[in-house]
């Protein structure tokens, strides 16, 4: 892949204004899209980002299990640890095991992840978090190193763990479609949410593409005679659809745009694939739904035109400073289900090592308790599935079992050995992106060495 | 020398109220032409609800034992008090301090949750226009934020336990004092107000509160959560924000201290100040505007600090929620909430229900409902980003904020438009609209107005839209309902059940500038 002098320095333009995270941050124009395709995929692939809204609790999801780990994550939170016995069939046994003789365990409810682990299908990453620079507990505390905006914070951690960028203009998963997306015969569904608005969807020329759970949705008055007439349908596609030179206004009138004319594309298109047999997608499962319609969309790739798409989906709920004991495990099952169910799908289509799914989640907690809950923290463990993934390991360093200990700033909130820009890269390359690209759309990833998923 | 001001015009009127209110009556146009902004706010900010919503819920038979395990209910007196309560000033100022200290029936996994939800309801609306220390503190000590954010139940230190970090942080981040110092105009450089120190010693300060009463009944949900000293970190200093409550004082003296230090912090006014603006008026408010309102909010001209129905009156009488002349910038104005929407159709047609059930339910669902409900925010961060600036769109209107944009995408927007097809057309559950009485401002005859295509639209425009309709858009909609029979009765009814939806599902309408 080359690149042509004129899209080297547009692209350069276009990641000194990320990186400064101006308000001006020029808005790449659709006629530079062509100039910024150059590859040409013959493949398919896609990235799926499982977004769990909360902060999920890292220490019950990925368990500490060797007799003396377990001892210390029981003793730091006596009230809201799993008991040792319920963990027995989801020990995970990578390839090659880890030093001094550590093992963990899955949460007993992501069974399916455990097999999928074992099938050499996922795998594990252990303190990833939102990082700019390598940073010590001495760096963080002296305050010599440039740290991510606002810590601990929902919101703010949600965007910059989506973005890389404060603010957060546009998302890695939408950039990497800025690179990328000219290989689909159409834009617009190159970025998909199942699950709202979500940062990490945003490019500079990407547009994210909302769709609910049955796919897009037909506005019932265009079609036939709403009140008896047909005037009220032309009546009403000319007032929702045509601009008005109003700012507000016109953002509303784009989403209806968008939304008429995909619907029209998409459509056809998820009612011409088979659906998947319902063993994948368990009911009452909102995760589950939402990776359902994503499944059908990238069965339906080819009538699309579709080469390389990103997809978000989420679940909620995740922020358990009460209830953790009862709330964490029905979680974890919702999630083991629905991310094992997916990835069970993608193999039956062919699509194990072209579709890659991940989780991320505002951050980690801490390892103590408050009682019965655990509180705001930072690092936390996470998954990796399908795509480029062909042997089961663990990425990343064990973090140190401790309250103040030297892996956590306290209460056993994790400083990140592993940053999300590292995974980013990693995911990236496998998409097809050039290395100095990434780096353009990834500013702080050369501040970090390369994971190897 | 006096300068007689010129008398509001209607639509000045009516955008007044679209602003202050819930709906836009002849009525009520009539009153502020007559007697003004201010006089209108002054006689609403005296009405009080008929019932509350707790006494409403046990009227009902909720407060039977088969309602324990559920939230049967809370929706119901939700519509109830929204639609059929007539202090709708005093409504709209409770809705949005339910968008402010945001509790979420999703976030409320316990016992009678509907009477947790509709008691924090009538908290709000009790203190909704009284000082905002007050509220804070009813709010603080609500079951309902107790078991939201996690106060209700939180513990001193011991051993690796560690207090209930939740509402100490919410609490400054959300509902007090924001993330970063702020000038009086809104203006942040971007400096901290607060570290983990801060909220650990805040957390500390903040133990040894819980529910009063076992949860068997549901008058628990109803009472103020009340303390324990024995579960109250005393044995420590406990220092946040540059104050230290010393060691030995009590959790009730704790409290004490820690309202008047947020209370008190020069961010609490502008950081209020704009989200009223932001829900009430504008989603770009002028620096200039944030610091009047602060400014009233820091004294309120008697030397009061907090007084919400000053700070109120101070968002709504500003010139720049008032600069209606039919010229506008290109960016002002707001995307009007979806729940909103439904509110006003509902008030707006004289909505009723025969079984008393208000039975619209939850329309969160951005599908097949508004993508929004009330009291069913996702998170406590409400349905949306105050901040939220839509990616993409025009360069020369990067810096257009639109919280509402958030939740406004391809699904729904159509969404929306579908769901106020139905409900135009059939009402929802068995609440039915009475679209005999058409707004007629001239007291000619209704069904002729109805009949005339351009007097129908005309009046729908004044009351929906507060004149806002582009001439292109009253083109359209004239035209198309001249298209329909008016040959009898049902036909005239038709017509008018077109013209309510394309009005409604208008960007014109949907903005209001």
């Amino acid at each position: 892949m080359s690149l042509t002098k004129g899209r080297r320095e547009f692209l350069k333009r276009l990641a000194q204004y990320s990186a400064l995270g101006s308000a001006s941050q020029i808005a790449l124009p659709f006629s530079a899209i062509a100039e910024a395709a150059s590859t040409n995929a013959s493949d398919y692939k896609a990235i799926v980002c499982v977004y769990l809204y909360g902060g999920n609790d890292y220490a019950n999801t990925v368990v500490p299990y060797d007799s003396s780990s377990y001892s210390l994550y029981n003793s730091l939170r006596p009230t809201i640890a799993l008991d040792r016995n319920s963990l027995s069939s989801t020990v995970l046994a990578p390839k090659t095991a880890l030093n001094n003789g550590l093992q963990f365990a899955l949460s007993p409810n992501l069974a399916p992840l455990a097999s999928l682990f074992a099938n050499n299908q996922m795998n594990v990453l252990l303190n990833i978090g939102t990082l700019v620079q390598p940073t010590t507990k001495a760096q963080y505390q002296n305050g010599s190193v440039k740290l991510p905006p606002r810590l601990f914070s929902h919101n703010d951690q949600q965007k910059y763990s989506q973005s890389f960028l404060d603010p957060d203009l546009t998302g890695w998963g939408g950039r990497l479609e800025d690179l990328l997306m000219a290989n689909n015969s159409s834009s617009t569904f190159s970025a998909i949410s199942v699950a709202g608005n979500a940062s990490f969807l945003n490019g500079n020329s990407t547009h994210q593409f909302q769709v609910g759970t049955n796919g897009s949705v037909a506005v019932n008055a265009l079609n036939g005679s709403p009140f008896g007439s047909t005037a009220i349908a032309t009546a009403l596609k000319s007032i929702i659809t045509t601009p008005q030179g109003q700012v507000l206004r016109d953002q509303v009138i784009s989403t209806v745009n968008r939304s008429i004319i995909s619907h029209d594309k998409l459509a056809p298109s998820l009612t011409g694939s088979s659906p998947f047999p319902a063993s994948f997608f368990p009911t009452g499962n909102s995760l589950a739904a939402q990776l359902q319609v994503v499944a059908r969309i990238i069965n339906a790739k080819q009538s699309l035109g579709m080469k390389r798409q990103v997809f978000f989906v989420s679940l909620g709920g995740f922020d358990n400073h009460d209830h953790l004991v009862t709330n964490h495990p029905a979680l974890m099952k919702l999630v083991g289900d629905a991310v094992g169910g997916f990835q069970s799908a993608m193999s039956s289509i062919g699509m194990a090592h072209n579709v890659c799914t991940f989780t991320s989640s505002d951050f980690g907690r801490t390892l103590t308790s408050n009682g019965d809950g655990a509180d705001h923290g930072w690092g936390s463990h996470h998954f990796v599935l399908g795509g480029p993934i062909t042997q089961s390991k663990f990425i990343g360093t064990p973090p140190v079992l401790a309250n103040n200990g030297p892996s956590d700033v306290g209460q056993g909130r994790l400083i990140p050995t592993t940053s999300w820009d590292q995974l980013a890269y990693s995911l990236g390359s496998w998409f097809g992106a050039s290395t100095s690209d990434l780096k353009l759309i990834l500013p702080n990833a050369q501040n970090f060495a390369n994971i190897s998923l | 020398m006096t300068t007689a001001t010129p008398p509001l015009t209607l639509a000045e009127a009516s955008r007044f109220l679209a602003h202050a209110g819930l709906f836009v009556s002849e009525t009520d146009i009539l009153y502020v032409i007559k007697n003004g902004k201010e006089a209108w706010i002054n006689q609403q900010a005296l009405l009080t609800s008929s019932t509350s919503r707790v006494n409403w819920l046990y009227s009902q038979g909720y407060s039977n034992d088969t309602n324990k395990n559920s939230t049967a209910g809370i929706d119901n007196v939700i519509w109830h008090h929204l639609i059929a309560e007539k202090n709708q000033f005093v409504q709209r100022i409770t809705l949005f301090w339910s968008e402010f200290f945001v509790v979420s029936v999703l976030g409320l996994p316990l016992p009678w949750a509907q009477f947790l939800g509709a008691s924090y309801l009538d908290t709000l609306e009790k203190y909704a226009l009284g000082n905002f220390r007050d509220l804070l503190k009813a709010v603080t000590l609500s079951p309902a934020m107790g078991e939201y954010l996690n106060l209700a139940g939180s513990l001193k230190a011991a051993g690796n336990r560690h207090p209930d970090e939740n509402y100490a942080r919410e609490v400054m981040q959300l509902f007090t004092i924001g993330l970063e110092k702020l000038d009086i105009d809104g203006t942040s450089y971007g400096t901290p107000t607060y570290g983990q120190k801060d909220i650990t010693g805040l957390a500390a300060a903040f133990t040894g509160w819980n529910f009063d009463g076992d949860k068997n009944s549901f008058k628990y949900a109803t009472l103020p959560m009340k303390m324990t000293e024995g579960n109250h970190q005393s044995s420590t200093p406990n220092p946040f924000l540059g104050t230290t409550i010393s060691a030995g004082t009590t959790g009730t003296q704790s409290l004490e201290i820690i309202l008047d230090t947020l209370f008190k912090h020069p961010n609490v006014g502008p950081f209020v100040s704009k989200r009223l603006i932001l829900r009430l008026v504008s989603s770009n408010p002028s620096p200039a505007y944030i610091s009047r309102v602060a400014t009233v909010f820091n004294n309120n001209g008697r030397g009061v600090r907090g007084d919400m129905l000053a700070v109120i009156k101070a968002v709504l009488l500003d010139p720049e929620a008032n600069s209606f002349t039919g010229t506008y910038s290109s960016t002002t104005g707001r995307i009007r909430e979806p729940m909103l929407r439904l509110v006003q159709w509902a008030k707006t047609f004289n909505v009723t229900t025969s079984s008393n059930l208000w039975g619209i339910g939850n329309t969160s669902s951005s599908s097949y409902g508004l993508g929004q409900s009330p009291l069913r925010a996702p998170t406590v961060f409400n349905y949306y980003d105050p901040s939220y600036v839509p990616p993409k769109t025009q360069p020369k209107y990067r810096a257009v904020a639109s919280p509402e944009m958030q939740i406004t995408d391809e699904v729904s927007v159509v969404g929306y438009i579908n769901y106020m097809q139905a409900v135009i057309s059939n009402g929802v559950s068995d609440l039915k609209p009475d679209y005999s009485v058409q707004i007629d401002l001239a007291k000619k005859d209704a069904k002729a107005q109805a009949k005339d295509a351009n007097q129908l639209v005309s009046n729908l425009n004044l009351l929906l839209t507060s004149n806002q309709l582009s001439s292109s858009s009253i083109t359209s909609i004239s035209s198309a309902i001249n298209a329909m029979s008016s040959k009898d009765d049902a036909a005239i009814l038709n017509r008018v059940k077109a013209a309510i939806f394309l009005v409604m599902a208008s960007p014109d309408y949907i903005v209001i500038r």
